[in-house]
């Protein structure tokens, strides 16, 4: 499967993409950053800083210099979820997935390596935009008033890469969920009006007036696991409904793609 | 289905009662196939007539509803065992619109694990090396299919598919196309090509696949195509052609009359391949004395080579109407 997932990489990995990749990386640590250390110094207990759960306390604890980025992260998990929509169903409906699947015809292959390929993208931009809202962090601290000295030491470092391990973990689960909203539905309109609705607004709404949805749906508990675990839904139990999830998506989505004709 | 005698030697590909249902309607309807290897094959018929499904179904995309056989001596329900052995173009060129075109074939390289230094040499091939590091999206149509077939021949396969290839190209694009298919079916390779000018085909391929409604109307040579060759016969006046039809009707000849031309001259055409000898001149001597002898003056006797097109327009009505009965 390696030969596959470097394509992708070929595919996904170029001058162009990566000044992006990194140009997103910055912005979303810039409107991160400002974002949370402004919520969290001028209402540490007013609305905003409950919805992101971010304090002056929690930001100059240990770890606190990659708070911003989990929080953060938390609501990227929706933008992860429709850009890997895009990318495969374009795959499927535009006719590459058949240029593709005559030189690997073996599809379960292909497309497990196209996803790890996405995955391993994935984990590039998400290490720089951890590293990038580290930098942001460290600029806006003494501007509102955080302490950062117990940023720097082995715990925070710990806490950083378990961090960048939670936030990847969602961000694969966002991604095989999409693969398979991608694979069942191939048109990229009619692919992404799916997972839109469904992971926006039919989640959030019914959740409102049906609590159990804040633990059962998937999107919600994807967005638990990134966030490290919420009033609603534990760390743990959020990885392990995650990883569940994930498996059946996966297999759904393996079983309908080897099943069905390639005509695009 | 009119056939030659099946096929000699080793065959690039042997299917049978290959079929494909797509709800209630049958895309390929029992399709048999021989190609001997190392041959350009023409593969034609109208629109709907299957020829893209059957090659989809050679290539593993498209899984029959019956039928099977093997393609490079390998199952066709395995194409893992052959598929690296093949290069195919179906339907339009897919590739990554914000790539180059040397990237794209890169990367096809890399999931086939194909030594990529053979790229340069393909880009060279179809003459794309100019623009290869272009996006594939600024690439014109000719310049698409043209990557197509590179993207094809990355591998140096042993069959090559391809699927219109000239479809929607100017003039010029056909003509560089039909030399590039000509000099891609040198060297042994064999090569499937459908298309539906088939006068580009009759220049270019030496076998014929004929395909209306999913079913084989003939396979075989191009030159066995039946229709080919016409003896057209003249006579200066209606009654003289109605004498000479009973005069060769003994002679097991099919005969057709053709439009009276205004000066009153009828028009009459004989088919040779239902001769029995395959001399056009002696044929026409025979034909001639066979007038004398019922009186009749011929006005003109002279051989038409009757265009590919022609003749599986023929095909094509027959079959219409024994469908009909």
């Amino acid at each position: 499967m390696t030969h596959v997932v470097r394509a992708e990489l070929l595919r996904l990995v170029h001058r162009r993409s990566g000044l992006g990749l990194l140009a997103a990386s910055a912005l979303f640590a810039a409107v991160i950053g400002l974002s949370i250390y402004a919520g969290a110094a001028d209402t540490p207990t007013g609305p905003a800083a409950r919805r992101s759960g971010a304090s002056v306390a929690s930001l100059s604890g240990t770890g606190g210099g990659t708070e911003a980025f989990v929080v953060g992260a938390s609501f990227v998990g929706f933008f992860v979820f429709v850009t890997v929509i895009a990318l495969m169903a374009s795959d499927l409906s535009g006719g590459t997935f058949r240029t593709l699947a005559q030189r690997e015809p073996r599809r379960a292959r292909l497309l497990a390596g196209k996803l790890a390929g996405v995955l391993m993208v994935a984990a590039g931009v998400v290490v720089a935009a951890e590293t990038l809202t580290f930098v942001a962090s460290l600029a806006l601290a003494p501007i509102y008033d955080v302490p950062t000295a117990g940023w720097i030491s082995l715990a925070s470092l710990s806490q950083a890469a378990a961090d960048a391990g939670t936030v990847l973990a969602g961000v694969a689960g966002w991604s095989v969920f999409a693969t398979l909203v991608a694979v069942v539905f191939r048109s990229v309109p009619v692919a992404l009006a799916a997972g839109f609705g469904w992971a926006g607004p039919f989640e959030n709404i019914v959740s409102e007036s049906w609590s159990p949805g804040y633990r059962w749906f998937p999107g919600q508990v994807l967005a638990a696991l990134i966030r490290g675990g919420n009033a609603e839904l534990g760390r743990g139990r959020a990885a392990v409904t995650a990883a569940a999830y994930a498996a059946v998506a996966g297999a759904a989505a393996l079983w309908v793609l080897c099943r069905r004709d390639v005509t695009a | 289905m009119r056939s030659c005698d099946p096929p000699t030697g080793d065959l690039a590909l042997s299917v049978r009662d290959l079929s494909k249902r797509y709800r209630n309607r049958m895309a390929v309807d029992g399709l048999s196939l021989d190609l001997p290897a190392g041959v350009v094959a023409g593969f034609v018929g109208p629109n709907g007539a299957g020829k893209t499904t059957t090659m989809a179904m050679l290539l593993g995309l498209v899984r029959p509803s019956g039928g099977g056989g093997a393609v490079l001596g390998q199952p066709l329900d395995h194409p893992v065992g052959y598929l690296h052995r093949v290069g195919a173009l179906i339907e339009s060129p897919a590739f990554y619109p914000a790539r180059s075109g040397r990237d794209n074939l890169r990367i096809l390289a890399t999931i086939a694990r194909l030594d990529p230094g053979r790229i340069p040499a393909v880009l060279d091939l179809v003459g794309l090396t100019d623009r290869a590091g272009d996006r594939f999206r600024s690439y014109s149509l000719g310049m698409k299919q043209r990557l197509g077939i590179a993207a094809a021949l990355l591998g140096d396969p042993e069959l090559l598919i391809l699927d219109e290839p000239a479809n929607g190209l100017d003039p010029e694009g056909v003509r560089d196309m039909r030399t590039l298919v000509a000099r891609l079916g040198q060297g042994g390779r064999t090569v499937l090509v459908s298309s539906h000018d088939l006068s580009e085909l009759e220049q270019v391929c030496d076998w014929l696949i004929l395909i209306d409604r999913g079913r084989s109307l003939y396979q075989g040579p191009t030159a066995g195509l039946p229709g080919g060759a016409t003896l057209i016969l003249r006579t200066r006046r209606p009654e003289e052609a109605a004498r000479l039809r009973p005069a060769l009707a003994g002679t097991g000849l099919r005969i057709s009359a053709l439009d009276q031309a205004g000066d009153g001259a009828t028009e009459l055409e004989v088919a040779m391949e239902d001769a029995d000898c395959a001399d056009p001149a002696a044929l026409a001597a025979r034909i001639n004395r066979l007038a004398f002898d019922a009186g009749v003056v011929l006005a003109g006797l002279a051989p038409r080579r009757r265009s590919l097109e022609d003749r599986y327009l023929d095909l094509i009505k027959n079959d219409l109407v024994k469908g009909d009965r």
